[in-house]
């Protein structure tokens, strides 16, 4: 019998389909790896599972019980317990408090029993085969020791499936040994692990079956014995790069915008140094953390660089604050649309002009009819599906947001754009009209900057891709060079991962 | 829109409630007396719509007010001013004001309720310790007076001040591109930053501006009465507040309009007015004015929370 299975699980947000009619099944002992490109629907899945969010349609069943109503109280009751990569620890409680959390019954003026509050972490901290004193405070630890804290707890609340989203981003690869040695000592104890992951040599070292997700599908589920890496990554990419990305090459124009051993300390980032053309799109790759996004806001002034030389059309320009970047021609999209990249509560119209309003103002007074101009003439060009331009953004689609996003910068008519992960959380429709429009602009002349997690879009929209690593540039490829394994041993630099 | 016309609403309901149960209180002369008696509130109440439009908050304009007003009593009467270069000096006082909270809050990122919770008390503790607490200075001109007691043809000349506050600032807020900005900034400071708006100047010029009104309302006030003392002003932050709160504009940011807050304050003021007139008792105004504020807000939550999720 499953432990947990899945029957056409499907689930939309607004207008974006996550998950298609998804069927999953995991066994009692038996270590399952999800593994799919970023916006496959592996994280809606996890929500799924842990009752963060209630799937549109389909059964989720539990040991051969269907789940009714899956809230996390629920879901967790019925032994269902989520890992994250960042362990979500109370920094300042003990080991011993952390476990005891969820675990005692009783309310609030129950006393307190503090030696079988430290024995029973013990015992639990002791099945994960973890070394750690239950009275030291959870901030103390290091990563991979609070993940085992985690699960310590998760055991001892009876949890039979674990969720494992990413549980070795921030681990060293001793201690991701450690960790991958008490995942497999679960399995006698009939426990399940859902396994997701992006390392696919950790997958197929530890998964005893792997299912594959692709734009919100689940494409195939094998044994992991009888599948190798090739056929995984063609699984999860599923056709041709080159057929997907509408990449035309344009005239080259002279450098527009210039960076000379820029850094700023605050953000981690130094001595980087690159240049775009205009017409030209170079994209930035590397992994989480590399210090592509800082660099998008030290070129925007929002983090202004303490070092270094930015040149606009060759002239050196000091861009403290985005108020001047923006003046300069800068333009950026930033990577977090909800926070940065749109006002939502604002209509469609307001956002589209906001970086622009001196241009549809005279001596201070807004010009409404200017302003219900451009913003339906970008509703038009970029066919963002909305019922009036009046609409609040908060109501559109992700991929209409990001294009009333990417509307807002383009009339400010910059000469650089910086696009920062400008294709994230929208469906695959809008992000191949997206991929179309930034070719578009390249071929108007823009210098377009692309920083993207999805190494099949950095390479099929760039003309050069520059690789970063730990906050300065790891080196550039140009064309036909800029291969993902080019790009990937440059992304992850020559040494093996530090050692613990 | 629709929440505006409920508050209109209940506004005319008001009247016809206390022109039917008062004495006197439909006449053209009490319609002056509630403008007289609401003018400097409503000041206050019109700046810090936009301070409450970008998410901020002034409990300081109160105390400014006291401040400025002890400033045109001393500067004209010990320092022996001109009435109109002392009157100059309390709006720059005013200014100066509003300036400390401008650079607390726009420069130094402190969270406005804390800047002006702070200044609330200085302003007003300067203010007595100018006077001593208890120093009254009277015995202005005539001419200075007719601001606060006079009127223009059949309207209180207070009334034009106001009539003059009130387009400047529906122009700032509802038609001006710098009104759009704070808008953006109430809903989001960090995607306002995004989009490359100077939001600490924005920030700070609307407490400027606040600043610069609590001045020329302690004018006003003083010329009323007739009398400067250091607990001129004292409370009229929460009523002010009460007024553009009641007028529909979120606590939260991003929402709100000037016109809501003329309401509001006309709501109010006619209020008190009507409970006096009728021979209700004045503490009943308290205990109304909070019922008409929790209904707003409740009604407005209704009409704004099914749009969100």
């Amino acid at each position: 019998m499953s432990l947990l299975r899945l029957q056409d699980v499907s689930k939309a947000y607004g207008g974006v389909r996550a998950l298609r009619a998804v069927s999953f099944d995991l066994r009692p002992g038996e270590i399952h790896a999800l593994v799919g490109e970023n916006g496959a629907g592996k994280s809606t899945l996890v929500r799924i599972l842990t009752g963060a969010v209630e799937a549109d349609s389909g059964t989720v069943e539990i040991e051969g019980r269907r789940v009714e109503h899956a809230d996390p109280v629920a879901m967790r009751a019925l032994g269902v317990a989520p890992i994250y990569q960042q362990p979500a620890l109370l920094p300042d409680l003990t080991v011993a408090e952390n476990v005891a959390m969820g675990l005692e019954r009783g309310g609030p003026w129950r006393r307190i029993d503090w030696p079988g509050r430290r024995e029973r972490a013990r015992q639990l901290l002791a099945r994960v085969g973890a070394d750690i004193d239950v009275d030291a405070p959870a901030h103390g630890l290091r990563m991979a020791e609070q993940q085992l804290v985690e699960i310590a707890r998760a055991l001892g609340a009876d949890a039979r499936i674990l969720l494992m989203d990413e549980p070795t981003a921030a681990l060293t690869d001793r201690e991701a040994e450690r960790l991958f040695e008490r995942i497999r000592g679960l399995r006698a104890h009939g426990v399940g692990v859902v396994y997701i992951s992006h390392r696919l040599e950790e997958v197929a070292s530890l998964a005893d079956r792997v299912s594959v997700l692709r734009d919100g599908e689940l494409v195939a589920t094998r044994e992991m014995a009888e599948v190798d890496r090739n056929e995984l990554i063609r699984l999860m990419v599923g056709r041709e790069i080159q057929a997907l990305f509408p990449k035309r090459t344009v005239p080259r124009g002279d450098v527009v915008l210039a960076a000379e051993g820029l850094g700023c300390r605050a953000s981690g980032i130094h001595g980087v140094s690159f240049d775009v053309r205009a017409g030209e799109i170079v994209g930035f790759a590397g992994l989480v953390g590399a210090g592509r996004t800082e660099l998008a806001r030290v070129l925007f002034g929002l983090t202004p660089a303490d070092e270094g030389v930015i040149r606009l059309r060759g002239a050196a320009v000091r861009i403290s604050t985005p108020a001047e970047a923006v003046g300069l021609g800068l333009a950026y999209l930033p990577e977090d649309r909800r926070r940065h990249g749109i006002i939502a509560e604002m209509s469609i119209a307001a956002n589209t002009t906001l970086a622009a309003l001196r241009t549809i103002s005279r001596a201070g007074f807004l010009d409404f009819a200017a302003e219900r101009e451009i913003a339906a003439s970008y509703q038009q060009r970029f066919a963002i599906k909305a019922p009036s331009i009046d609409a609040a953004v908060a109501t559109l689609s992700g991929g209409n947001q990001q294009k009333v996003a990417l509307a807002r910068w383009l009339a400010t008519r910059p000469s650089v754009l910086v696009l920062d992960e400008p294709t994230q959380g929208v469906d695959v429709g809008a992000k191949a009209e997206i991929h179309g429009l930034i070719v578009d602009l390249a071929a108007q002349g823009l210098a377009i900057l692309l920083i993207s997690s999805e190494l099949p879009e950095v390479l099929g929209m760039s003309d050069r891709v520059v690789v970063m690593r730990a906050g300065t540039v790891a080196g550039g490829l140009d064309g036909a060079a800029a291969t993902q394994e080019a790009v990937m041993t440059l992304a992850l630099g020559h040494q093996p991962r530090l050692s613990a | 829109m629709t929440y505006e016309r409920g508050l209109a609403l209940c506004l005319v309901l008001e009247i016809a409630l206390f022109a039917s149960i008062g004495w006197n209180f439909f006449t053209a002369g009490n319609a002056g007396e509630i403008v007289r008696a609401s003018a400097e509130i409503g000041l206050l109440a019109l700046a810090l719509t936009p301070v409450i439009v970008t998410g901020g908050i002034d409990l300081s304009v109160g105390s400014l007010l006291g401040l400025c007003a002890v400033v045109l009593g001393v500067t004209w009467r010990d320092a022996g001013w001109p009435i109109t270069v002392a009157a100059a000096a309390a709006v720059v006082a005013g200014v100066v004001g509003g300036g400390l909270n401008a650079l607390l809050v726009a420069r130094l990122g402190i969270p406005p309720l804390i800047v002006t919770l702070g200044t609330y008390s200085l302003f007003r503790g300067v203010a007595e310790g100018v006077t001593a607490g208890v120093r009254n200075y009277s015995d202005f001109p005539e001419s200075f007076l007719f601001l606060g007691q006079g009127r223009i043809g059949v309207v209180p000349s207070q009334l034009v001040v106001l009539v003059a506050a009130a387009i400047g600032f529906w122009l700032i807020v509802h038609r001006m591109a710098v009104g759009r900005m704070l808008r953006a900034i109430g809903f989001s400071p960090d995607g306002a930053r995004y989009a490359g708006l100077p939001v600490g100047r924005r920030l700070g010029s609307v407490y400027l501006l606040s600043g610069m009104c609590a001045g020329v309302a302690a004018l006003l006030y003083v010329a009323r009465l007739g009398q400067a003392k250091a607990d001129a002003g004292t409370g009229f932050e929460l009523m002010a507040i009460t007024a553009v709160i009641l007028g529909g504009t979120s606590i939260f940011g991003g929402r709100g309009s000037v016109g809501g807050t003329l309401l509001g304050l006309a709501t109010l003021a006619v209020l008190q007015n009507g409970l006096r007139l009728a021979d209700l008792p004045a503490e009943l105004a308290g205990v109304v004015t909070a019922a008409l504020l929790l209904a707003a807000l409740g009604a407005n939550r209704v009409l704004q929370g099914r749009s969100r999720k």
